[in-house]
């Protein structure tokens, strides 16, 4: 109980200072959608390469995204006062995902929203995409808490972000491709969904337990 | 054999890279009482406090805090203990309030106390405002609530009164005593020795992280020195 009103606690505290300031929203959200209409325009606008398009400039976001919690507290100061709190590290990896979580389900709706009109991408097959999301956004916020808590003291920490980031969620840019034009075409994914629990099983598990030997360090 | 006295630290070093900002500090606070650390800038002071409050680990030695090791029982002081920092630690996006329903909810503590502790900080005309308008004194006296929000065993100050005007200056002092009121242990780490004279029980003097004087016999001189 007490370990879910912390998880809880962090993830509104987070989620607050994002919808009072949108630091990470305006900025992840402005990039993705720069990435997302310059694909577009090299691409031609076809609907197939809306997959893609898609999911590069999610992921690009979610760079963005991922880290700024992190940043804010490393800027304020706060940090080591939310450490020094009694209780398990584990909660405030938890709660700093979970608000991760709910800005990249946000940031995929927008840029879902906008791939749709750019590149008159065909709707169908949604249930699939937002399950498909769903399960990217677990992961992607699992990998993005770990790595903006162990790049909080290192000064090229927003250079290393994304190239460190970038090809550890490689799996969920094949993965959650492939799973749209499946959606979109109506034929079967197959394995891909295996790979995206394999990944967020493993990031899930990971994630916390590093979390708490990274922030001790 | 875990130690009885709420501090205890033995031969305790602590180095950044080639720098030594501890060198082998042993000390040990007794229940109800207050220990001040003085000695100037660089000295070790903070370096002391901080790996206390297992914000960092100590390079050698060890230490205690509420009786558990505070690195192997990390979580366990973190329970018992408060290290308030030089930083308040408030957030400048949340109000007054919201700053310490977090804290509440981080430590387990009900959230109907916050009201009472905004009154005692003097801060409820400001509740609802956001931190980022506050003045350093006022920011500093949220973070004393917070604190008092804790009850803690072991409370661990670094310069406590910058900022601070009398009234707040009170707070602190009101903060140590109930801590020694409970049989508990205050660590300080300050230059403003006038008002810590009256708070504290005890001195430490350090210099180059190394533990000059440490006693009530050498309070007076300490002070003066510091």
């Amino acid at each position: 109980m007490r370990a879910w009103r912390r998880v809880v606690a962090v993830a509104r505290k987070d989620l607050l200072l994002e919808w009072r300031g949108r630091d990470a929203l305006i900025p992840a959200g402005s990039f993705g959608l720069a990435v997302l209409l310059v694909l577009g325009l090299v691409s031609g606008g076809g609907w197939e390469a809306a997959p893609p398009a898609l999911w590069v400039s999610l992921l690009l976001a979610a760079v963005v995204a991922a880290g700024r919690g992190a940043d804010r507290e490393g800027e304020e100061g706060t940090l080591e006062a939310l450490l020094l709190y009694p209780g398990s590290r584990e909660d405030l990896f938890w709660g700093r995902w979970l608000a991760v979580c709910v800005l990249l389900l946000l940031l995929g709706a927008g840029l879902w929203g906008v791939q749709v009109l750019l590149f008159n991408a065909p709707t169908r097959g949604v249930g699939v995409l937002v399950l498909a999301g769903l399960l990217s956004a677990f992961g992607l916020a699992a990998v993005g808490t770990l790595l903006a808590a162990l790049l909080t003291h290192v000064r090229a920490g927003p250079l290393l972000m994304p190239l460190l980031f970038l090809p550890a969620t490689v799996p969920v840019l094949l993965a959650g491709v492939r799973l749209s034009e499946a959606a979109a075409s109506g034929a079967p994914a197959g394995p891909w969904w295996g790979v995206l629990a394999v990944f967020d099983l493993l990031f899930l598990l990971v994630g916390p337990a590093l979390f708490e030997v990274v922030v001790e360090a | 054999m875990r130690p009885l006295d709420p501090v205890v630290t033995e031969a305790l070093s602590r180095r950044f890279g080639a720098v030594v900002a501890l060198r082998g500090v042993g000390l040990r606070v007794r229940e109800g009482t207050c220990l001040l650390l003085v000695g100037p800038n660089g000295s070790g002071k903070t370096t002391l406090l901080r790996v206390l409050a297992t914000a960092l680990r100590p390079t050698e030695g060890r230490a205690w805090v509420g009786g558990y090791d505070v690195v192997s029982e990390g979580h366990r002081v973190r329970e018992v203990c408060v290290y308030l920092g030089t930083s308040p630690g408030v957030y400048a996006g949340l109000t007054g309030f919201e700053n310490l329903c977090l804290a509440a909810d981080l430590c387990g503590r009900p959230r109907r106390q916050v009201p009472e502790l905004l009154a005692w900080a003097g801060l409820e005309p400001v509740a609802y405002t956001l931190t980022g308008t506050y003045s350093l004194g006022m920011r500093r006296r949220l973070a004393l609530a917070r604190v008092r929000l804790q009850e803690p065993r072991v409370l661990l100050l670094d310069e406590p009164f910058v900022g601070l005007d009398e009234d707040g200056a009170r707070l602190v002092s009101e903060l140590v005593a109930g801590v020694k009121d409970r049989g508990g242990a205050v660590v300080l780490a300050t230059h403003d020795h006038h008002r810590a004279r009256a708070l504290c029980d005890a001195v430490a003097e350090l210099d180059s992280g190394r533990l000059l004087s440490y006693g009530p016999a050498g309070l007076a001189g300490a002070v003066n020195r510091g």
